[in-house]
């Protein structure tokens, strides 16, 4: 082969090495083998082209995730074709690892719509239970108070009734006493009628009569303080009883004030209450579920 | 130019699997390089070729949509994939798989174009003559803009890109 095509060669090749694929070997004159040798070389040339615009073509289309987009190998021989299968091959475990990606990705997105949904619902639960709660606590107190009141009131006529019964028993000793000095006048007055004889007759009469009704007066006045006592025991027992229930309303009320000041929380700073509690879960689990919609 | 003169024969050639048929061009679609197994299989000399406008080898089947679908993607910057249809000198017909390039220098500018063609599968070459002679129906009854839009249709219809439906065929035949 002559120089002039050995340079002309020479020349091609050199660029083609340097990554000009642009370049093919010329036709070099009517020699057989120096045409022979030029198909060759073009042949090459043609098939490192191909593989490279082929290759280059196939990992950009799987980066950009058109995994359709493959190398086919058909046209291609040898050491070319095999490079092509691994290189589809490698597309290949990209999808795949892709397809993960994104089921990892829905499936981490169902979670956060779910627990966004259920801390949605929650917390508007929590809402409306705290604000039932709180209206219910209020109306309690309210009732607590009414109740206390109600049951001072009845102290106070209980002790009325205890008053008005010892003043009724003092009456009562009054009159007992009343009647046995009757009763004694009544006993002189016949002495004294019956000394008269037929002129104190008529008298020792009314005498009797006196003597008799300073009796029953007695026997009345004795039934009368028994009746007095049972009421006063009685009085004493409902004092007791009216006492205790004030007391227990007291401690509800406590109790009630205590429920009312963990659902409004507004008792105490740094202390927010149960629908503010609500309230701020909602908005942490809404940053969330957004920060992992973005990722 | 010769193409206007030649007739389709019916006649239909192919080639080998590990075959590939290679042409390069400039900017506007004049060939500069045409490999061996081009020369063969469209029956042309080497002087025939270099320097002619690519369509010398234009079949009237071939529909101009997709011609122009193969000029927007390559004025993209962009690679194509086409299953056609070429004449040969001597009126004889060869499907290819064409895969067209944009070849870049070294700063990345546009230099020309480069095609590396493979053998079709029959079935994929079947259902591609079933679209096209559509289209070329639709060319020959209105214009192109009327195939451009069956075209876009039909693609829309298969919820598919030109590009979808070419590998759609492709790895279903060979698959
Ligand atoms: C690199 C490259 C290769 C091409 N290969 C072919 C081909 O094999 N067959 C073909 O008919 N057109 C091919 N074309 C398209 C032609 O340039 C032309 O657009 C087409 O033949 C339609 O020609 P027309 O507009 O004169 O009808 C190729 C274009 C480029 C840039």
């Amino acid at each position: 082969m002559s120089d002039d095509i050995l340079s002309i060669i020479e020349k091609v090749c050199t660029r083609v090495a340097a990554g000009d694929f642009e370049n093919r070997v010329p036709k070099l004159g009517d020699d057989p083998q120096a045409e022979a040798t030029r198909q060759a070389i073009n042949r090459v040339l043609d098939v490192t082209d191909a593989f490279v615009r082929e290759s280059g073509a196939a990992l950009t289309a799987a980066a950009d995730g058109r995994f359709h987009r493959q190398f086919l190998p058909r046209g291609m021989r040898g050491a070319y074709a095999h490079s092509a299968v691994t290189i589809n091959r490698a597309a290949d475990a990209m999808r795949v690892k892709v397809e993960e990606i994104e089921h990892a990705k829905a499936a981490r997105f169902d979670l956060a719509g779910e627990l966004e949904s259920a801390v949605q619902s929650v917390s508007e639960q929590l809402a409306t239970a705290a604000t039932e709660m709180g209206a219910t606590a209020n109306g309690l107190s309210q009732f607590a108070r009414d109740a206390v009141a109600d049951a001072e009131r009845g102290l106070g006529s209980v002790g009325a009734l205890r008053d008005s019964s010892d003043q009724i028993r003092k009456a009562v000793s009054l009159i007992t006493q009343i009647a046995s000095q009757t009763r004694l006048l009544a006993l002189n007055a016949t002495i004294e009628a019956a000394r008269a004889g037929e002129a104190g007759r008529g008298f020792s009469v009314v005498a009797n009569e006196v003597k008799t009704l300073a009796t029953e007066t007695a026997s009345s006045s004795e039934s009368i303080t028994n009746q007095v006592s049972t009421v006063q025991d009685s009085a004493k027992g409902a004092i007791r009883v009216l006492e205790s229930v004030t007391e227990s309303i007291r401690q509800m009320s406590e109790l009630v004030d205590g429920i009312a000041s963990a659902v409004d929380g507004n008792r105490e700073p740094g202390q927010p209450g149960l629908s503010q509690l609500a309230e701020v879960l909602r908005a942490e689990v809404t940053r969330f579920v957004a920060k992992v919609r973005a990722d | 130019m010769r193409a206007a003169r030649i007739q389709p024969t019916g006649v239909e050639r192919s080639f080998e699997d590990h075959e590939i048929i290679v042409t390069k061009t400039d900017l506007k679609g004049i060939i500069t390089y045409a490999n061996d197994v081009f020369l063969r299989l469209s029956a042309f000399g080497e002087e025939e070729v270099i320097g002619k406008p690519h369509n010398i080898i234009r079949h009237p089947d071939m529909p101009r949509a997709v011609f122009k679908l193969l000029w927007d993607t390559l004025g993209q910057g962009e690679e194509i994939f086409a299953y056609v249809v070429n004449m040969a000198g001597d009126g004889a017909a060869y499907w290819v798989l064409a895969h067209v390039t944009p070849s870049r220098d070294a700063s990345g500018r546009v230099i020309g174009y480069h095609s590396s063609r493979r053998r079709p599968d029959r079935p994929a070459v079947d259902a591609v003559k079933r679209l096209y002679a559509r289209l070329r129906e639709e060319e020959r009854r209105n214009d192109l803009n009327a195939s451009w839009q069956l075209l876009q249709d039909e693609l829309a219809g298969r919820g598919q890109t030109y590009e979808e439906f070419v590998w759609d065929l492709t790895l279903g035949a060979t698959r």
